[in-house]
């Protein structure tokens, strides 16, 4: 009886294992194969981080490779409390702020004269894109050439048309050289913020809008009651994709005006930019990069947030 | 079995494969490669020199990339601190020396080619100075010039002078007149741009020019001093913008300053003296011949004396002797009298572009200044270089550093944002900083 038991035991036990066996490899199996893909995440994007969050730690500057002493928080509190990084962070709000609005508005604007049905839209609306397309050092290299304050475009067009008495110098003036930054990256991506916004705009149902007419609804309260809700989501995820571009700008500073005149257009990844490799610190330029870093995503979770509320009152 | 014979195959392509990438699988003689690294400057020439090298040394490959001379030391540093991308051999200049071979990117010439030592003593000693680091040469001249200082001898005969300006008043006060008569906008332009490195050798050699030093002999900060040459320049230089004789432009140019010249929409500038030749070059200009140098304006007419070298980085003693030989040729050839003790590329840039040069067995040479005396006044060029050329004070490791925190603090005082005094209180705050670490 014991021996029939004990038989019938390891029966059991045997087809418990086996049926074991494939529950198993049905659990493992999804975390095998998202390995590959956390594998490549870690390696491009922890492992980096990590490797900063360490350098940011230690004093370490680069014509003294022999000496990196571990500082603690040091970097951090050298950036913070230093004239630079607070006008950086200025010059960093300010510049955000405008690309905000100046994106927002002309993606808003165009999307909207885009979206009227017309001869040329089909045109307009491939040929809008074309500026999105050009590289961003290209576009500030064009813009430059623009914004020339002896040989540029611009100043020949607003001297003949009477808006400015005498050419500009726009690149070498410290209140104009961060509106020319403006102007090319709005003038860069405002395209793509146009593109976003008639997407939403033609999904929006006709009989909306016939109705709001029937009841005597105008332009401006069609706008405001039926375009610009549709249009919120759109208009929230600018905003994050804007303010994110705002404080990593680099490219254009790097090629337009290199972060002057005097430090005018210095903006925080540009801070950053100069610590590690003009002034070969590689231990604060870390430190600022994860500031940069911080700040960023501490900003786009808040839109993130606004984002989803957004959702659940739509 | 099916899945064996794949795995075989797979095996088997992998090592045919990799018979095609390993060196010294290819037939025929094997070539070491050497990259080498410029800043943007007559490329064309460049390519030529290295055809002619790879000719007679047929064992040697040379790779060469260039990079905007703005951003050049920016770059040279990202690819140094990447550490996969490190040049074997590349241009450097006395700004950066200090920086590099502190860091251990670059290793002393001599250290590996004891024949250097005996070499530099036909090099001129400023050009030595600005190669050298810890009594140690790091480097073979590229060039050496002299800052100069330029006008367009035409127009200012026109507005009645016939004298250059000796002093930087009097620089001032023809600039008005030639601005009062309509000639042209804005008589003076430099480039001040914060990514033109040339900017702080213009700045340096005003300082010079009226006889101020930047620091002691122990590396202390003597510009910050009250009433100082530094304060006096930047005052001028505010003087000449709210006159309007000094084009604003100049805070955003780098090279367009000799583009103005050229195009006789300026009157004065400050360049490397061999910018000259450029200037009268009657491919280049409309007013080619109306260029002249003179002593730079001030009391002293001092000036910056500088050296751009061909430097070699770490990475070549660490490859071996072989790469060390082909280091070698390629820095003789280039930057030394080369085989035929002929000095095959410096003459050539001298003759071709005009450019300076610190061996000093040129000096003498029939063809070079026969050439040189087409487009300057030969013996005035000596002179400058000789007698009023004086290195960069100040060559350290931080040198690099401060010469960037100052370009932006001196564009600050320009526009008025701060006094000159808060200026240089700035910049010597900096320099001891950047000495204490």
């Amino acid at each position: 009886m014991a021996r029939l038991h004990e038989h019938g035991t390891m029966t059991e036990l045997a087809l418990g294992r086996a049926a074991a066996r494939p529950r198993r490899r049905a659990h493992v199996y999804p975390y095998l194969s998202i390995l590959p893909a956390l594998l490549v995440v870690g390696l491009i994007s922890i492992y980096p981080l990590l490797f900063a969050l360490d350098l940011s730690l230690y004093r370490n500057v680069l014509t003294e490779p022999l000496d990196h002493p571990f500082v603690g928080l040091r970097n951090f509190t050298e950036a913070f409390g230093s004239y630079y990084f607070l006008r950086s962070l200025q010059t960093t709000v300010k510049f955000t702020a405008l690309i905000i609005f100046g994106t927002i508005t002309f993606g808003v604007l165009v999307g909207l004269y885009l979206n009227r049905a017309g001869r040329l839209a089909g045109f307009l609306r491939v040929a809008i894109l074309l500026p999105w397309a050009i590289p961003t050092v290209m576009a500030a290299i064009i813009w430059r050439w623009i914004f020339n304050g002896n040989y540029g475009i611009l100043n020949a067009l607003l001297v003949q048309v009477g808006i400015i008495p005498e050419y500009i110098s726009w690149l070498a003036n410290p209140y104009l050289a961060p509106l020319t930054l403006v102007v090319t990256h709005v003038w860069k991506w405002g395209p793509l913020a146009a593109i976003m916004c008639l997407a939403t705009l033609q999904v929006i149902p006709r009989d909306l809008y016939e109705a709001t007419h029937i009841d005597g609804g105008g332009g401006w309260t069609t706008f405001r009651f039926i375009t610009l809700p549709f249009l919120r989501p759109t208009i929230l995820l600018l905003l994050i994709l804007e303010t994110i571009a705002g404080f990593v700008t680099f490219d254009l500073i790097y090629v337009l005006t290199g972060g002057g005149p005097g430090d005018a257009t210095t903006m925080l990844a540009w801070f950053a930019y100069a610590e590690i490799f003009r002034f070969l610190n590689l231990g604060k330029g870390a430190a600022m990069a994860f500031v940069i870093a911080a700040l960023t995503l501490g900003m786009a979770l808040i839109y993130v947030r606004l984002l989803r509320s957004e959702e659940y009152t739509t | 079995m099916r899945g064996k014979g794949l795995a075989l195959f797979a095996v088997a392509a992998l090592m045919a494969s990799l018979l095609f990438v390993l060196p010294g699988a290819s037939a025929g003689p094997t070539r070491l490669t050497v990259s080498f690294t410029v800043w943007t400057f007559a490329v064309d020439l460049i390519k030529e020199n290295i055809r002619r090298f790879e000719q007679r040394y047929p064992n040697v490959e040379i790779k060469l990339n260039d990079h905007n001379w703005g951003q050049y030391n920016d770059t040279v540093v990202s690819r140094f601190v990447g550490g996969s991308d490190a040049p074997d051999v590349l241009y450097s200049s006395d700004h950066w020396l200090q920086q590099w071979a502190a860091a251990g990117w670059i290793v002393p010439l001599e250290d590996h080619f004891p024949q250097v030592k005996e070499m530099a003593k036909s090099f001129a000693p400023y050009a030595v100075d600005g190669m050298t680091y810890k009594g140690k040469i790091y480097g073979l001249p590229y060039y050496a010039d002299p800052m100069g200082f330029f006008y367009n001898e035409a127009i200012l005969k026109k507005a009645g002078f016939t004298l250059p300006p000796a002093t930087w008043e009097e620089l001032l006060a023809q600039s008005k007149v030639i601005k009062e008569k309509g000639l042209v906008k804005y008589p003076i332009g430099f480039g001040f741009s914060l990514q033109e490195p040339f900017s702080i050798e213009v700045f340096i050699s005003m300082v010079y020019s009226r006889g101020g030093d930047l620091f002691d002999k122990d590396g202390n900060p003597v510009f910050d001093r009250p009433g100082s040459a530094t304060i006096k320049s930047i005052q001028w230089v505010r003087d000449a913008l709210k006159a309007g004789v000094l084009n604003p432009e100049s805070l955003s140019w780098d090279v367009q300053a000799g583009a103005a010249m050229r195009a006789a929409t300026q009157v004065y500038s400050i360049s490397r003296a061999s910018a000259l030749w450029a200037f009268n070059d009657p491919r280049q200009s409309k007013e080619a011949g109306n260029f002249k140098i003179a002593l730079m304006p001030g009391s002293t007419h001092q000036t910056v004396g500088f050296v751009r070298f061909y430097a070699m980085s770490s990475q070549v003693p660490k490859r071996g002797k072989e790469a060390l030989d082909a280091a070698w040729a390629f820095l003789n050839y280039f930057g030394g009298p080369g085989p035929d003790n002929s000095y095959p590329v410096v003459r050539k840039w001298a003759t071709d572009f005009g450019l300076g040069f610190a061996q000093m067995p040129l000096f003498r040479d029939t063809e070079i200044l026969l050439s040189f005396g087409k487009w300057v006044d030969v013996p005035l060029l000596q002179r400058i270089g000789q007698r009023y050329s004086k290195v960069k004070q100040g060559l350290t490791p931080q040198f690099a550093q401060w010469d960037v925190f100052t370009r932006t603090e001196l564009h600050k005082a320009y526009l008025e944002q701060q006094t000159p005094e808060q200026t240089v209180k700035n910049m010597a705050a900096k320099w001891n900083e950047l000495r204490r670490k």
